[in-house]
């Protein structure tokens, strides 16, 4: 029962409209979807070929069971639009899931149309899996879509196309496509808002209209068996969005879902990161992968749509796969960088320890209370790499007070100053290894911050 | 097992083939491949990998190939077909996945008909492994015989006849799991491994003055120190966290229970600590004995801003034990401070901690060994 | 959850329940059992011993348990003879089914094998509890222990060899909880929580081992003495072991003496301090866990203590107070707090209090001074033995010092704000002392810290 949009050309003899004389019509001959994933909202582009006669034309187009937004619905001619003149679009009383053109013709015969609506309950996302080389330095980026038929209608042979970004809509199209009349009701007394503001939506009952013309059954035709390649999504940039146009035509019965391969990447240079920063994320050490969606690391073409990420790693040279960790990724526009978060790391863990503490250079005011003093900390910083592989560490440590001085117990490490109150070391560890660095820290407070600018001012002279 | 005692209750595989013209094509049947290898991976704690072999028999054309998976916990994003004996010949097409089923349909193309062992791979919950440990002591305290016991257990709702297991470490072993069943098999086994008893007294944490408790012990902690390096038979790789059951050999051909605990990640050169239980055969007794402040500085009104403190704590230490011990006392002071003298030695174990590693004697015909600690040390710059 | 397929021309395959009912070897009676009974916490150790027949190759041993609580996880077997062509590969849980283990054996012969099956159960308890007999004089002591075991747990325990534990065990989990839960290890992802299944343990005989322990072998001919205790010391604990089996049926108790010793030298020793005890003396039985007062032995175990002291000629006793031990190691000093007392009384009197050596700040506030309290302490012995008398005072401060005078027999400073006077009174006698004691507040804390403190410490003298 899932066939759903019927067009009817009704014909009009001179006055009484009642009289309704049905033509049965062609089928679709092409549809196009493009589904957004951001909001639930499908614009569908179909292509009919109705037989006009000259003069008037009355054309009823109904559905049911699935969800159309009524203002959506736009009806052009493709050819002959000198003679074709679309009058309007008229949504009767009390009839629901219902829509009738006025057509003015010149001409009689066959003349090729286009409908386009808003359709709810298509839906896609996409997700991803990378698979790292053994060495963790390369890794290969396999990126799907998923793309869910929820409409109630059966899509066959429809070129699909999948939008990428945030759009922009007043009304959800699941609510407008539910309403009880097309564009509401005017308001009691009530201010004019647009026309949209505070309809009932009255909840609507759809008790299976007789639907005819129907083809039977789900099918699943599948088209040319010469035709056994892999196909490819094309994607290109519009606006601020970005279209993914898979090859050829896809059929989605209702209720169906299918997985495609959006893009597969293979040595993309990686880069394995551990970071470690109590403020953020507590004691535990985190795991990230990184990359840039750039030609440099074979990607680029288009953004990165978000959706989850899967990591695996190779196990062994048998091909074996092992899981390291998931994540999820927002959209990454191309040349942007990519840190994906897995999680804490079990195998490498920094442990800082306070070793010393001493307050010093007392400053008192004029009534002899205190009113600065300086605070000397020496922290011990153990890290432990317990991983077969080599790897690289960044440090954040935060001072609470932008006035502070650093000074490393040791040559063989640099600091950056990360921002104001932070301070931030990178370090290598080969596998299996632990490594120990320490660092004195003197930071300044009340009065005595002064004497810090003070200090930092002659060494800049 | 042969191949009657089919264990495939809950994956199942069919493989379809599809004419121009037929419409019906999820329901024909023509082999039920069985798995050929599985290879379960325990090594991540959130998600367990499966990875198994299947003789997919293909024709030239199209093939449409069901798999579902009613009833077990399979994230089905994470499923991956792959061909592995004629990879540029047969192709996969598409996925598609029917409505409020368990299931997905793989559209795979061939250009011949090939008998094809494709690899699938795909993340299960509910079925993960759990580390046990049982030691065995001898009666001189001095080392232990090390047994640890791989749990699997699998919830997952799949059963598994035979499959390869694989762990973060170790060998691969052989095993057949069934939904809802545990196993518990020997994993790692060292003996005479050697162990240091460690006493402790924190005296952050435990009383200090056991008189002025109402007629109640104070017990100071026990536990067993085992390094995880080569010198201790063991040193190959991290020893994974779990519970740990402690005995001692009584002398009597028998054993008794001394204890348990659970341990976390021992990665390799790094400890093991088992907290056994206490011993109230040592007691310590420390009272602060000096608490004054000096040195102090004011301002106009008179009201001290700043001072040092001059502090004394002394602690007794009585072994009521026929044999010697070694306790490990920890001390804690806050803030600024050093140290003006001191009778035993100690460590800086940070900022505010130190150390003390003191060792006790057996106790004589006269009566408990003892000991004292004083520490007499100041504090710097206290505001008040 | 279970797929059965169903369609042309498949076979379908039923799995058997439990793979376990094939080839099970017969688990015959115990020949000996060993119950370790802790009590300081709900656990018990049982060794079983039992000739299992095994033959060549796989041998399946299924072990099960009802009424009774063992956990699951510590069970263990282990091979007493020919251990090293045995091999217990794996213990096995089944599905779905409780109490139940089943062991995979590999066996390179065929024939008998002792093994030795151990596991861990709840229900059995022992505590220590005491009685003390004063002599008329109240000089010595006789001292008798005794140990209760009790057996709630389901199971008949005959003839079983039986040792108590002394110490403080640390454990993780209750047996009682590992042994009800649903699934032995727990399921992955889940807290373990106690399952309450509703099934409570009843008392009465339990069922094991699908065969019952009949057929016992007669007992032992009685002795004709009561059983002895041995008590040795096993790392941080003490191990009695009963000598002998004890059969000890669901429900029961047994009492057995632990040592019975007479004249030990006991020490009437009266406490006041007013903070903890308020204005009534407070007496305590002293003596040592050493072989100068007939013991030291082991360790005396915590228990509740009943004493009573001998009246008359004719061994009529008259009950004194209860107390209880904690665990007394050998060699240190035991203090049995009997109660108020009412026939040694230590009246403390405040008999003068001024202020001195006020200090003013610049603002002619108030900046420091001292108190100064003079006390007079008399103490009553109106027994008809000697008494010896602590008295513990407490200030709430550091900042004091002391002049004492008159009969305050010996004075001890027992940390920065306690002073305690030792005094030993003989039978029907009075003593009196006075002390002046004198705190420093404010800025005269200063005075005491810098040098006043030495100059008060040569005139106290």
């Amino acid at each position: 029962m899932k066939r759903a949009l019927i067009l009817t050309l009704l014909l009009m003899t001179s006055g009484a409209q009642a009289e309704v004389d049905l033509v049965t019509l062609p089928s679709r001959e092409k549809v196009q979807l493009t589904i957004y994933n951001s909001a639930d909202l499908t614009l569908v582009r179909e292509r009919r070929n109705l037989t006009l006669k000259k003069g008037w034309n009355w054309l009823q187009f109904m559905w049911a069971n699935t969800l159309i937004d009524p203002t959506s619905l736009v009806l052009e001619p493709l050819e002959q639009k000198d003679k074709v003149e679309i009058q309007q679009l008229v949504f009767p009383a009390r009839l629901r899931e219902l829509g009738r053109w006025l057509i003015r013709s010149e001409t009689s015969g066959q003349v090729p149309f286009e409908i386009t609506y808003f359709t709810s309950g298509l839906a896609w996302r996409a997700f991803y899996m990378g698979t790292l080389a053994k060495d963790e330095r390369t890794m290969r980026l396999e990126g799907y879509v998923r793309v869910d038929n929820n409409s109630g209608e059966d899509y066959e042979n429809a070129q699909t196309r999948l939008l990428v970004g945030t759009v922009h809509i007043l009304d959800q199209i699941a609510e407008l496509a539910k309403r009880q009349y097309p564009y509401g009701r005017p308001v009691v007394g009530g201010e004019d808002g647009g026309g949209y503001g505070g309809y009932g939506f009255g909840v609507s009952d759809r008790k299976g209209v007789p639907i005819l013309g129907q083809v039977g059954g789900r099918s699943n035709v599948i088209d040319e068996l010469g035709k056994l390649e892999l196909k490819v999504i094309k994607k290109e940039g519009l606006s601020e969005y970005f279209l993914y146009t898979i090859e050829g035509t896809e059929t989605i019965p209702d209720k169906w879902g299918k997985r495609l391969l959006s893009f597969e990447a293979e040595d993309i240079p990686v880069k394995s990161l551990y970071k470690y920063d109590e403020e953020r994320w507590g004691p535990q050490t985190i795991r990230f992968v990184a990359f840039t969606n750039d030609e440099k690391h074979n990607l680029g073409q288009t953004p990165i749509p978000n959706g989850d990420v899967k990591i695996y790693s190779q196990a062994d040279d048998a091909g074996y796969l092992s899981y390291v960790g998931g994540t999820g990724t927002k959209y990454i526009p191309v040349n942007e960088e990519v840190e994906l978060n897995l999680g804490p790391a079990r195998l490498v863990s920094v442990e800082p320890k306070l070793m010393d503490f001493k307050t010093e250079n007392y400053v008192f005011d004029t009534k002899r209370n205190v009113s600065g003093w300086d605070e000397v900390r020496t922290w011990k910083i153990e890290i432990t790499n317990t991983r077969t592989l080599p790897i690289e560490i960044e440090i954040t440590r935060g001072f609470g007070t932008a006035y502070w001085e650093l000074k490393l117990d040791g040559q063989d490490i640099s600091y950056q100053k990360y921002d104001v109150m932070h301070a931030r070391f990178k370090l290598n560890l080969g596998s299996r290894s632990k490594r120990v660095f320490s660092y004195t820290v003197r930071t300044y407070h009340g009065e005595r911050e002064q004497s810090l600018t003070e200090q930092n001012i002659k060494s800049e002279r | 097992m042969s191949g009657k005692r089919n264990k495939l209750m809950l994956t199942t595989i069919v493989v379809l083939l599809i004419c121009s013209g037929m419409v019906q094509a999820r329901i024909k049947l023509v082999a039920l491949p069985e798995r050929a290898a599985t290879v379960i991976r325990l090594d991540n704690p959130q998600a367990t990998l499966i990875e198994e072999e299947r003789v997919l028999t293909l024709q030239q054309g199209r093939n449409s190939v069901d798999f579902s998976w009613k009833g077990v916990s399979i994230d089905a994003d994470s499923i991956r077909l792959r061909p592995l004996d004629h990879q540029d010949k047969v192709t996969l097409l598409s996925v598609s996945y029917p409505p409020n089923e368990a299931a997905l349909v793989w559209d795979i193309g061939s250009d011949g008909d090939y008998a094809e062992t494709v690899r699938i791979s795909y993340l299960l919950s509910n079925i993960d492994r759990l580390i046990t440990y049982k030691a065995v002591g001898d009666k001189a305290e001095t080392m232990v015989d090390l047994t640890s016991f791989l749990v699997l257990r699998n919830f997952s709702g799949e059963d598994f006849d035979k499959a390869r297991v694989l762990l973060d470490y170790g060998e691969a072993f052989e095993q057949g799991i069934a939904h809802e069943e545990t196993k518990q098999m020997l994993f790692l086994k060292a003996d005479k491994v050697p162990i240091i008893k460690v006493w402790k007294f924190d005296a952050a944490i435990l009383p200090w003055d056991p008189e002025k408790l109402e007629n109640k012990n104070v017990g100071i902690p026990v536990s067993y120190r085992i390094v995880n390096d080569p010198n201790s038979k063991l040193g190959k790789f991290a020893l994974w966290g779990g519970k740990a059951r402690l005995f001692q050999d009584d002398g009597h051909e028998s054993t008794i229970f001394l204890g348990e605990d659970v341990t976390g990640l021992v990665p390799v050169g790094e400890k093991m600590e088992l907290y056994i239980g206490d011993s109230r055969d040592i007691v310590v007794t420390q009272r602060k004995m000096r608490d004054e402040q000096i040195n102090l500085i004011k301002n106009n009104d008179d009201k001290v801003v700043l001072f040092n403190t001059d502090e004394i704590i002394t602690a007794k230490i009585e072994n009521f034990k026929d044999s010697p011990a070694v306790l490990t006392m920890i001390q804690h002071i806050p803030g600024q401070w050093d140290m003006e003298e001191c009778n035993m030695k100690y460590v800086k174990k940070d900022a505010s901690t130190v150390e003390f590693e003191i060792k006790l004697p057996a106790r004589t015909q006269a009566g408990p060994a003892t000991k004292e600690l004083t520490m007499h040390y100041h504090r710097r710059n206290v505001r008040p | 959850m279970r797929l059965w397929i169903q369609a042309f021309g498949l076979v379908v395959v039923i799995a058997s329940a439990i793979q376990a009912k094939v080839d099970l070897v017969t688990l015959p009676t115990r020949d000996t059992v060993q119950l370790t009974i802790y009590n300081s916490a709900d656990m018990t150790l049982v060794r079983e011993s039992r000739a299992l027949t095994l033959k060549e190759g796989k041998n399946k041993l299924q072990f099960s348990w009802a009424n009774t609580l063992i956990d699951p996880t510590s069970l263990e077997m282990l091979a007493k003879a020919d251990a090293d062509k045995i091999d217990i590969s794996d213990l096995t849980y089944p599905p779905r089914v409780q109490n139940l283990g089943l062991w995979n054996i590999k066996s390179g012969i065929s024939g008998k094998v002792p093994v030795e099956i151990s596991y861990l159960t709840s229900g059995l308890s022992w505590r220590a509890f005491y009685m003390g007999t004063l002599t008329g004089d109240e000089k010595t002591m006789r001292l008798q222990g005794y140990v209760v075991v009790t057996n709630n747990s389901g199971e008949d325990y005959e003839n079983a060899q039986t040792r108590l534990i002394v110490g403080q065990v640390h454990i993780l989990d209750q047996i009682a909880e590992l042994a009800r839960r649903q699934y032995p290890y727990g399921r992955p992802g889940e807290i373990v929580t106690t399952e309450q299944l509703g099934r409570e343990f009843r008392v009465r005989r339990a069922e094991e081992l699908r065969e019952t322990v009949a057929g016992a072998e007669p007992a032992a001919r009685p002795s004709m003495k009561p059983k002895e205790i041995k008590k040795e010391g096993l790392s941080e604990y003490f191990l009695y072991t009963i000598e002998g089996t004890e059969t000890i049926p669901n429900g029961w108790s047994k009492r057995l003496q632990s040592f019975d010793v007479d004249q030990v030298p006991v020490v009437n020793l009266y406490k006041y301090e007013e903070e903890r005890y308020g204005p009534s003396v407070v007496r305590f039985l002293s003596f040592k866990n050493d072989k100068e007062h007939k013991l030291g032995d082991t360790p005396i175990p915590g228990g509740t203590l009943k004493v009573y002291r001998g009246v008359g000629d004719k061994g009529y006793l008259s009950y004194v107070g209860r107390s209880a031990f904690k665990y007394i190691p050998v060699d240190d000093d035991v203090e049995l707090n009997l109660g108020a007392v009412g026939d040694v009384v230590v009246e403390s009197k405040l008999m003068d209090y001024k202020t001195d050596n006020l200090r003013f700040d610049r603002n002619r506030n108030v900046s420091g001074w001292d108190e100064i309290r003079s006390f007079k302490i008399e103490v009553r012995n109106t027994r008809e033995i000697p008494a010896k008398i602590e008295i513990q005072r407490n200030f709430n401060t550091p900042y004091w010092t002391l002049t004492k005078s008159g009969d305050f027999g010996q004075f001890e400073k027992v940390d920065v704000d306690t002073v305690k006077f030792t005094l030993t009174l003989e039978p029907r006698s009075a003593k009196k002392f006075e002390y002046v004691l004198t705190m420093y507040h404010g800025v005269r804390q200063e005075d005491f810290t810098r040098g006043v403190k030495a100059q008060i410490k040569e005139t106290a003298k």
